[in-house]
């Protein structure tokens, strides 16, 4: 049993008994349905990768456009990316049950990323070499250039580096809330605790 | 022992509390230790410690807090930054408990019906209001003076406080009178600088959060152990809820019965004697009506849905609503003003944000500095407001770019800082909540119609408070300073009072300094509805000493048979 999991369930032992609730306080189970499936113990981490994995939202292009983009934001490095996250299937089932308008403006932004692919090169962005992919994606990425001046490719209504911030935001969030992402950000498969130390550092000297 | 069906309907109480959060959880736990019957009805179901999810990562919700069973089910409830994919069932569903308001007039009302109410979501900040707050009128002319001064509530701020557990720092601040405090937690390295450059520059007070969350062992309660997430619950019990300590103890004393599911509709009356015989509720499953008496009633279920059992108890002696002669009932319906401040960022500070880090449940508390006894008064407005906030590392999920680099910047993260003000809420008439007779909820229950706009005053509050959070973020070396001066829509702070005023005058408010209405002797309203102002502090810690106040002078009445 690893550190963190011994003073869980030191933590819950000392004082679960302690504070056991009456019998009067108990009676909540009887009806499970009234309990969210995390409050009833279900875990649904396994749930995307389930074998035989189809999109509910997307179609199939949009999915592997998603997949391809998705890498190429959170590439694998020392750690996995976005596509060993799944993040394509996570986008899929959360769009799935969304907003029309959010749907929308997934679909819209996604769209203009191969519109625009196939205005410069000819080719839907996932076929795209890589070098275009990134021409694209550092135009949109960073719409302005050193100098300040706007780079992006239709300055004029300024909504291509919009559509990208759209597509990166569901990204980055599924990424980062993905098992995959928490081990990324450092977590060691447990829960944060400890005591928290704050600042100990003389007055005017917290740099 | 949950003896429902006849055998209550046939027993009579000492009293009828109607409501298990905070303050009905108080009531209970006093009226029984000292030896009254209490019968104590909830509308919603138990809770279990089972049901805890505080440890548990995001990966393992199937939706990973984006359920669209929330957004289907508690569209106004999700509005609450504690309603999540993992607790959402705590709160009550949009759909079975509607309410109205008038086109253009929005007001958000974040509730919960299960054994324990809001105490198991609330944000456990704990502030004490002061002689200024109370008495406020006596200084600037508008609205009315509490009846009761602040040497009449301090005693029971310390009952309260020593039996709760609040962490905090005394201060000194006449504004925010001190407690019974266990140790402070910890300010972070951008916290103190904000501290020391703000108490150098403006004379204003930079504090950490008074919270009711336990940093040492208290009351055979753990000390935080810093995981984060309180709304989700807390296994070691360290921050207080009242179904695992008053309600407990309300229980344990063998005095309590506890009937959960029990949606209660209206006051019941005795119209010969003028008094309260006691309520009647529905069953929430069944839907079977029942009766329960009792020789007082104690409404605890929050300052609106009080005043809407009130309103729905209406006789012939009272056709506007139970123990409403004054015409106050449903009026003066205030919610602290939130939405101005300021947010930016420390780049001197050191940032390295790891996942496993501890999670300090608590921020920074920056109490009132306008219209002080010592400061000048101001022209704007009238009243002020209060700031919580905090600075921190944290990731940098809006770093910008992509690829490697991006990744990158994520983990390098970012130093944030940022306060945000809760300014006082004016008691005004026409802010108000009534019975709408086209409306009801599941159980049959006529509906409220809320009417509640903030005023000019709230927003000079907002627009102030953009300004000086600025300004002392600046002081404290923050960059990128982005500046707020919305008006949030009503409700959004979540401290709903008013609506069954206190008052020495019977013909303008409900209730007395004891919380007792002034028609009807043996009914009190014991919650956020008995308040006369709002100041700017969060309000249940205050909620709590006025209740244990009360329940003092119930016992006293009940000893010289008074009841």
């Amino acid at each position: 049993m690893k550190r963190r999991e011994l003073i869980r369930a030191g933590l819950l032992m000392s004082f679960a008994a302690a504070l056991r609730p009456t019998q009067e306080m108990a009676q909540s189970a009887k009806t499970p349905s009234e309990l969210t499936p995390a409050q009833s113990g279900v875990d649904a981490s396994k749930y995307l990768a389930a074998p035989g994995w189809r999109p509910l939202f997307l179609d199939e292009h949009q999915n592997e456009t998603l997949i391809v983009l998705s890498d190429l934001i959170i590439p694998a490095t020392d750690t996995p990316g976005a596509k060993e996250a799944l993040v394509n299937r996570y986008i899929d089932l959360v769009l799935a049950a969304e907003t029309p308008e959010t749907q929308g403006a997934f679909l819209n932004a996604l769209g203009y990323l191969d519109g625009e692919s196939m205005r410069r090169f000819e080719v839907a962005f996932r076929r795209a070499s890589r070098g275009q992919q990134d021409e694209l994606l550092v135009a949109l990425a960073y719409p302005r250039d050193a100098g300040g001046r706007t780079v992006e490719p239709d300055a004029s209504s300024g909504t291509g580096h919009a559509h990208f911030e759209t597509l990166k935001e569901h990204i980055v969030t599924a990424y980062y809330s993905s098992q995959i992402g928490e081990r990324e950000l450092g977590s060691d498969g447990g829960f944060a605790h400890g005591d928290y130390e704050g600042c100990d550092h003389t007055e005017g000297n917290h740099n | 022992m949950n003896f429902t069906a006849l055998g209550a309907a046939q027993q009579t109480y000492d009293a009828v509390v109607v409501g298990s959060g905070a303050t009905g959880g108080w009531a209970a736990k006093q009226l029984a230790e000292a030896g009254l019957k209490v019968a104590l009805l909830e509308a919603g179901r138990g809770v279990s410690p089972k049901e805890f999810t505080e440890h548990m990562p995001a990966y393992k919700l199937k939706y990973r807090d984006h359920s669209p069973e929330v957004a289907r089910t508690r569209p106004i409830q999700k509005q609450c930054y504690a309603c999540m994919e993992y607790n959402y069932e705590w709160f009550v569903n949009d759909l079975e408990n509607p309410y109205s308001t008038p086109p253009g007039k929005p007001f958000s009302w974040q509730r919960l019906r299960v054994l324990g109410g809001r105490s198991l979501v609330w944000g456990r900040q704990s502030y004490r209001l002061s002689e200024n707050d109370l008495k406020a009128t006596s200084r600037d002319g508008y609205g009315d003076d509490w009846p009761i001064s602040y040497a009449d509530l301090a005693p029971y701020y310390d009952i309260v406080e020593g039996y709760v557990g609040i962490s905090g720092a005394a201060e000194g601040n006449v504004m925010l009178p001190d407690g019974q405090f266990l140790p402070p937690m910890k300010m972070s390295c951008g916290e103190v600088q904000l501290r020391e450059s703000v108490k150098a520059k403006f004379g204003r007070t930079v504090t950490i959060g008074r919270a009711a969350v336990l940093t040492q062992n208290h009351n055979g309660r753990g000390a935080c152990h810093y995981c984060g997430p309180c709304e989700r619950g807390c296994s070691t019990f360290s921050y207080f809820s009242s179904p695992f300590t008053t309600v407990k103890d309300a229980l344990s004393s063998g005095n309590c019965t506890l009937f959960t599911n029990a949606v209660v509709s209206h006051v019941n009356m005795d119209s010969e004697a003028n008094k309260a015989r006691g309520v009647t509720y529905v069953d929430r499953m069944t839907r079977q009506v029942k009766e329960i008496r009792g020789k007082a009633v104690i409404l605890c279920a929050q300052a609106l849905e009080s005043t809407r059992i009130l309103l729905n108890s209406s006789t012939r002696d009272y056709p506007s609503g139970l123990a409403n002669s004054s015409g106050a009932l449903g009026r003066y319906l205030m919610d602290h003003v939130v939405g101005g401040g300021a947010s930016g960022r420390l780049p001197d500070l050191k940032t390295l944000p790891d996942a496993n880090e501890p999670q300090r449940p608590n921020g920074i508390y920056i109490p009132r500095f306008r219209n002080t006894p010592s400061s000048t008064k101001e022209t704007r407005f009238i009243r002020g407001y209060g700031f919580q906030g905090g600075a921190g590392a944290e990731f940098n999920f809006s770093a910008e770019g992509y690829g490697t680099s991006f990744k990158k910047s994520v983990k390098e993260g970012v130093y944030e800082i940022s306060l945000g003000a809760f300014g006082e809420s004016l008691p005004r008439w026409d802010n108000y909540c009534e019975i709408d007779r086209n409306l009801n909820d599941a159980w049959g229950i006529p509906a409220l119609r809320i009417c509640m706009t903030h005023g000019d005053n709230e927003a000079a509050l907002m627009a102030d408070a953009g300004t000086t959070a600025a300004e002392m973020l600046e002081a404290a070396g923050a960059k990128d300073i982005r500046v707020q001066t919305d008006v949030a829509v009503p409700g959004m702070a979540i401290h709903e009072l008013g609506t069954a005023r206190m008052g020495s005058d019977p013909k303008n408010s409900v209730l007395n300094a004891f919380n007792q209405t002034h028609d009807v002797r043996n009914i009190f309203v014991m919650d956020g509805a008995s308040f006369v102002s709002s100041g700017c502090q969060n309000p249940t810690l205050t909620m709590m000493a006025v209740t244990v106040r009360a329940c003092s002078h119930l016992i006293d009445r009940f000893r010289r048979s008074e009841i």
